[in-house]
């Protein structure tokens, strides 16, 4: 008996070496286990055994038996192998580079925004827009800016012709439109159409009757931002500004106002920062933004009784900040669109 | 507007302050100071006065002479010199070895061209003195002993700021009015003006006057001062007239135009001084006729518009009023009779006017930013001393004056607490009315608060507010506190051009694209093929700066295109490329309109090699996201219809309109026209897509979807396939299936999808026949299909199909 069960043990064996796909693992294992196969013959044949032959021949079977199902297992592992190496093909090299293109990227212009805007919603900015055909009246005349005016010149702003009529910018009268050559024109807009108190920045791209060089473009992107309430003050205003600037240029960047003159603010001031991480421009002054108290005759314009109503405002350039915070030497790379420059921010 | 140190020291005592602190102070004060530079000659101890002995040409080089130059010490030094104005015998200063010029270079004993030379000989730019003869300065004439220092020659250096006054600071285009904020900011005392020729007019000139009338009929002349000089000597300024001239940036020319120079740079009140023997009969301030023209001063022939005002005799115009003289009536060398004018115009007005004459002058600049009228008289006044003492004048009575100064000193009621208030930080009046009066504002109080006088010379100061700038200036910036930061409005959004620019942007930068930023200014040629010549029109600018940029873009497209192009020029991969911005388009009824637009560009042929190849981006992947776009703008896919493409920028046949039910989208996608993009440099075709959304279209703010409940039951799914003309659309096809499905469907149960999964055209098929295979979905909400529901359904949607002419259901 012991000797049959080896032989057969070492049958199966050899046998299995054979055994390649799934089917063949199965016909294998019914001629082995199967209700015929040649163990379950002799397990059949422990009935006819004697009391105390079966504790021994059982013991045999037993170990027999587990050989087999060993052999079993190692034969279902090596054909799901076989039968994942098909399905998968060839072996992948990780090695290789992905032949997909890689994610695209915001414009420089568009993440310095991106970050300009949050930090202004942290102090409860929220973002407002208009359109940039503008009539002269909400470009010039809500602003207090004078009749004649230097920035209303035809050698400054850029106009439409008499026939064109916008359909996002009415005329009020008949005066003229223009390209606006400042996002306050939106402050004008939310002052007229939204009751305070309320906080908007306005993002935007303005336009100027300038030459393209390495400072200047016929158009530009500016943030502005209004703040309209009651009692708003010159201390509001620093706290604002001090806070965008630690923002955007580290807790080491110092502000200062520096009195200065627009029709739409008084006292109105130009914004200096001074940084210590600015490359060859750290550690001086540099003039980054106009601001004010908004001139009470503009609230008035715009429909705000001044002795109610107070507010503050300022703007910047993007292209500078963007310029500044990334050492950028050309405005005229922002238009460009090479994306040895573009990708550099990504 | 140049000022120079030494020019603020007569008003002020500057004992003890340097200029690099004047420097500081200034831009605090809102006088910005562009550039700080040294006027005169700066200390150079080792540049002396010495003589030419002689000189020779040197043996090697023809434009240098050698020349043999004493400075007093005993020794005859070897100088090699380029210049060529000198002989024998002149004086002329020499920078010894060790000397470091100017500009930085550093004097040494050297060889020039294997010739020994133990020093310099200077030329006035070289020295700094500014650009004066070529060559050596030549200091022959001055007679200076040999070895002088030629610091002990010239006068100390002075420094010079170059302010930049802001619009409303017409006070500080004068000297006195920059060293009158100065002192208010250092706590100085401004020096009292001292003025030798009287006070008073006389309302008529007199006999001894040079004029028999004196008169304004123009309305932007309302007060004119004229005053008659006889004797007068013209001759050359001397020497610090002319220093402080040109220290101010402005060149000398006689006693009697520097000395009105001098007035205008000191008060900044332009004066204007006649050759009286040249004006007939007398002076008035009148309209232009029609017709009238003058040349002036500068040679430019003006053709006068009729109203502006002029300076005329009892013939002709003499002067432009406040802008510029003309050529025939100035002072020159033979005058002996001077009438100087002093007066007050509007400065609306003399801005207009200069603008379009296309002059600007120290005179029209001042005048257009308000002039003190007070100022007129003592102008006047002074300038009349000076050419009492300079040029030996004589008054012959008083100045005749006509009109009287349009304005006066103003009163402003200022509520106590109020700029306290603004500034949001306790500031004690007494504090503020200190500030106001180191300005010359007088401050007394009144009911409410003060009453503070400001005089004539602040035009810009006429309201609470603009005293609470003036206390700030004066106070400093820097000693308000930063407020404390504040809570949020609740409930206070974005608006949502702002929200879809950055969603949609992240999108695209998701799927690969790099954002680009063009002009939106454009040529011609680009909108004419964007929108074709009329509509073009519509949105041509009336003052375009360049033939380049003369519309307004109506898509982005053209933009990215030329960026594909520009990047494969530079040998740059430029993958997909996209941009969102504004565009503008000609509406029906005539108007434009703005558009938030976003488009996307890729050359379809991959531009880098790769080892694997993927599958070319195509037009129907431009459509998905065209339609993953809209959907971020809230339009919904199920509302966009795709038709042909005709014409512009599309390649007829292979690309796509976008048509939105609502009108809230319109755009293109597919390839672009490849005569087009193959003129463009391009050699691949370019898949690009645009979608275009009114500024409307994001009025409102976007619902909150609502949760709706599904069912738990599994789905039928059945095939259709249908043979159907080439020419009829997928999407007719596709809302055919849809109609019998959903009609099948009825009340009972839902129809779920309808998936297009196959096209086929090729053997089997009629002749300009395809077919469509459809996969429909169905699912009852409380239970599981049964068969012969789901094969009942597809009977109606085999029978709806069936209607089509030339349509036939594969079975």
């Amino acid at each position: 008996m012991q000797q049959q069960l080896a032989q057969l043990v070492a049958a199966a064996t050899q046998e299995a070496s054979a055994v390649a796909t799934r089917a063949e693992l199965e016909a294998f294992k019914a001629r082995v286990v199967g209700p015929n196969g040649s163990l379950t013959q002799v397990m059949k044949g422990m009935a006819t055994l004697s009391k105390e032959e079966r504790p021994v021949v059982g013991k045999l079977i037993n170990e027999a038996k587990k050989s087999v199902e060993e052999l079993l297992a190692a034969l279902l592992v090596k054909v799901e192998n076989a039968e994942i190496a098909a399905a998968l093909g060839a072996s992948v090299d990780p090695t290789l580079p992905s032949p997909d293109a890689p994610a695209g990227s915001l414009h420089p212009l568009s993440r310095t925004r991106e970050r300009i805007l949050a930090s202004f919603r942290k102090l409860g900015f929220v973002v407002a827009d208009g359109p940039e055909v503008e009539t002269e009246w909400h470009c010039f005349d809500a602003l207090n800016t004078p009749a004649d005016h230097p920035a209303r010149d035809m050698q400054d702003t850029l106009y439409m012709p008499k026939a064109f009529r916008s359909a996002d910018a009415p005329r009020k009268a008949d005066e003229a439109i223009l390209l606006r050559t400042h996002t306050s024109s939106v402050q004008v807009r939310t002052m007229l159409s939204r009751k305070p108190p309320f906080r908007i920045v306005a993002p935007g791209r303005c336009f100027r009757r300038d030459a393209v060089d390495a400072t200047h473009s016929a158009n530009f992107h500016q943030v502005e931002g209004l703040w309209i309430d009651r009692n708003v003050t010159l201390a509001d205003l620093r706290g604002v500004l001090d806070f965008f600037v630690k923002e955007t240029f580290g807790a080491d960047a110092e502000i200062r106002l520096r009195p200065s003159f627009f029709p739409f603010t008084e006292p109105s001031f130009e914004m200096d920062l001074r940084s210590p991480n600015l490359g060859r421009l750290s550690n001086r002054w540099l003039e980054i933004m106009g601001c004010g108290l908004v001139d009470p005759k503009v609230l008035e314009l715009c429909g705000l009784d001044p002795n109610e109503w107070s507010g503050l405002a300022f703007g910047l350039g993007l292209e500078r900040i963007a310029m500044l915070v990334h050492g950028i030497d050309d405005i005229r790379h922002f238009y460009n669109n090479d994306t040895r420059f573009l990708r550099q921010f990504a | 507007m140049k000022v120079s140190f030494q020019a603020l020291s007569r008003h002020l005592d500057l004992a003890g302050v340097t200029a690099e602190r004047v420097a500081e102070v200034l831009p605090m004060l809102g006088l910005e100071v562009e550039s700080v530079t040294t006027f005169g000659l700066a200390p150079l101890p080792l540049v002396v006065v010495g003589e030419i002995k002689s000189f020779e040409k040197h043996p090697k080089a023809d434009r240098l002479s050698v020349c043999q130059v004493d400075v007093g010490d005993g020794a005859i030094r070897q100088i090699v010199c380029g210049a060529k104005n000198f002989k024998a015998g002149d004086r002329v200063p020499v920078a010894l070895p060790g000397t470091v010029m100017p500009s930085g270079f550093a004097i040494s004993i050297s060889k020039l061209r294997d010739v020994d030379s133990a020093g310099m000989m200077c030329s006035s730019e070289e020295l700094g003195l500014g650009k004066g003869e070529d060559g050596l300065l030549i200091l022959t004439p001055r007679q200076p002993a040999l070895g002088t220092p030629l610091n002990a020659l010239f006068g100390a250096p002075d420094t010079v700021l170059e302010i930049s006054v802001t619009p409303n600071r017409g006070d500080c285009l004068g000297i006195r009015g920059v060293a009158r904020d100065l002192a208010a900011a250092l706590g100085l005392t401004l020096k009292p003006l001292s003025v030798k020729t009287a006070a008073g007019f006389a309302a008529a000139p007199s006999a001894a006057d040079a004029v028999k009338f004196v008169r304004s009929s123009s309305e932007f002349c309302p007060y004119y001062m004229l005053r008659t000089l006889k004797n007068v000597k013209v001759a050359p300024s001397p020497e610090w007239l002319r220093r402080d001239l040109e220290a101010a940036g402005l060149r000398p020319i006689n006693n009697v135009v520097d000395i009105t120079n001098w007035v205008l740079l000191e008060l900044g009140q332009p004066l204007h001084a006649f050759d009286a023997k040249k004006v007939s009969e007398g002076i008035e301030a009148r309209p232009a006729r029609e017709g009238e023209e003058i040349v002036l001063l500068d040679g430019k022939k003006v053709k006068l518009e009729t109203g502006v005002c002029v300076i005329a005799d009892a013939q002709r115009p003499l002067v432009v009023a406040g802008v510029m003289g003309g050529v025939d009536s100035g002072v020159t060398d033979s005058t002996t009779e001077v009438l100087l004018e002093a007066a007050w115009f509007r400065p609306g007005e003399i801005r207009r006017v200069a603008r379009r004459i296309g002059v600007s002058t120290d005179s029209s600049h001042r005048f257009a930013r308000d002039v003190d009228p007070a100022g007129v008289e003592l102008a006047s006044r002074l300038a009349t001393d000076l050419l009492i003492e300079l040029a030996g004048a004589q008054v012959v009575g008083p100045a005749v004056v006509v009109g009287k100064p349009p304005r006066a000193d103003v009163t402003i009621e200022l509520p106590a607490g109020y700029v306290a208030a603004k500034l949001g930080t306790p500031i004690a009046d007494v504090d503020v009315n200190a500030a106001f009066a180191r300005l010359g504002f007088t401050v007394k109080p009144s009911a409410t608060g003060f009453s503070v006088l400001v005089p004539s010379f602040r035009s810009d100061v006429t309201r609470p507010i603009d005293l609470v700038e003036e206390f700030i200036r004066i106070h400093g910036t820097d000693k308000v506190p930063a407020g404390r930061p504040i809570a949020p409005l609740p409930g206070d959004e974005d608006a949502l051009t702002s929200v879809f620019t950055r969603e949609v942007s992240a999108r695209l930068v998701g799927a690969g694209f790099t954002e680009c930023c063009h002009y939106s200014l454009r040529d011609a040629a680009e909108l004419e093929r964007t929108l074709g010549a009329d509509k073009a029109a519509l949105v041509a600018m009336d003052n375009p700066l360049t033939a380049e940029q003369t519309h307004l873009r109506a898509s982005l497209v053209p933009g990215l295109a030329g960026a594909l192009a520009l990047n494969l020029s530079v040998h740059a991969d430029p993958h997909g490329l996209f941009e969102v911005g504004t565009v503008f388009r000609p509406q029906a009824d005539g108007t434009v309109r703005e558009f938030i637009s976003v488009a996307f560009a890729i050359v379809a042929e991959p531009v880098t090699r790769s080892w694997k190849s993927r599958e070319a981006f195509d037009a129907l992947r431009a459509k998905r996201l065209l339609q993953d776009a809209a959907a971020l703008a809230g339009v919904a896919s199920v509302r966009l219809s795709f038709a042909a493409a005709n014409g512009g920028l599309w390649q007829a046949d292979h690309a796509a309109a976008l048509v939105d039910r609502g009108r809230a989208a319109e755009g293109a996608c597919g390839v672009l026209d490849l005569r087009w993009t193959r003129s463009l440099g391009l050699k691949s075709s370019v898949i690009a897509g645009e979608v275009c959304f009114p500024r409307s279209a994001f009025a409102e703010a976007r619902k909150i979807p609502r949760f709706e409940a599904f069912s738990s039951f599994p789905p039928v799914t059945k095939d259709v396939a249908v043979i159907v003309p080439v020419d009829i659309a997928a999407a007719e096809v596709e809302s055919r299936v849809r109609q019998g499905a959903s009609k099948a469907a009825g009340k009972e149960f839902a129809l779920e999808s309808v998936n297009c999964f196959d096209v086929f055209t090729g053997p089997g098929l009629p002749k300009g026949h395809r077919s469509l295979a459809f996969e429909i979905r169905w699912r009852h909400a409380a239970r599981t299909l049964t068969d012969e529901e789901t094969n009942q359904a597809l009977g109606v949607v085999i029978a709806t199909l069936e209607k089509g002419a030339g349509w036939t259901v594969r079975r």
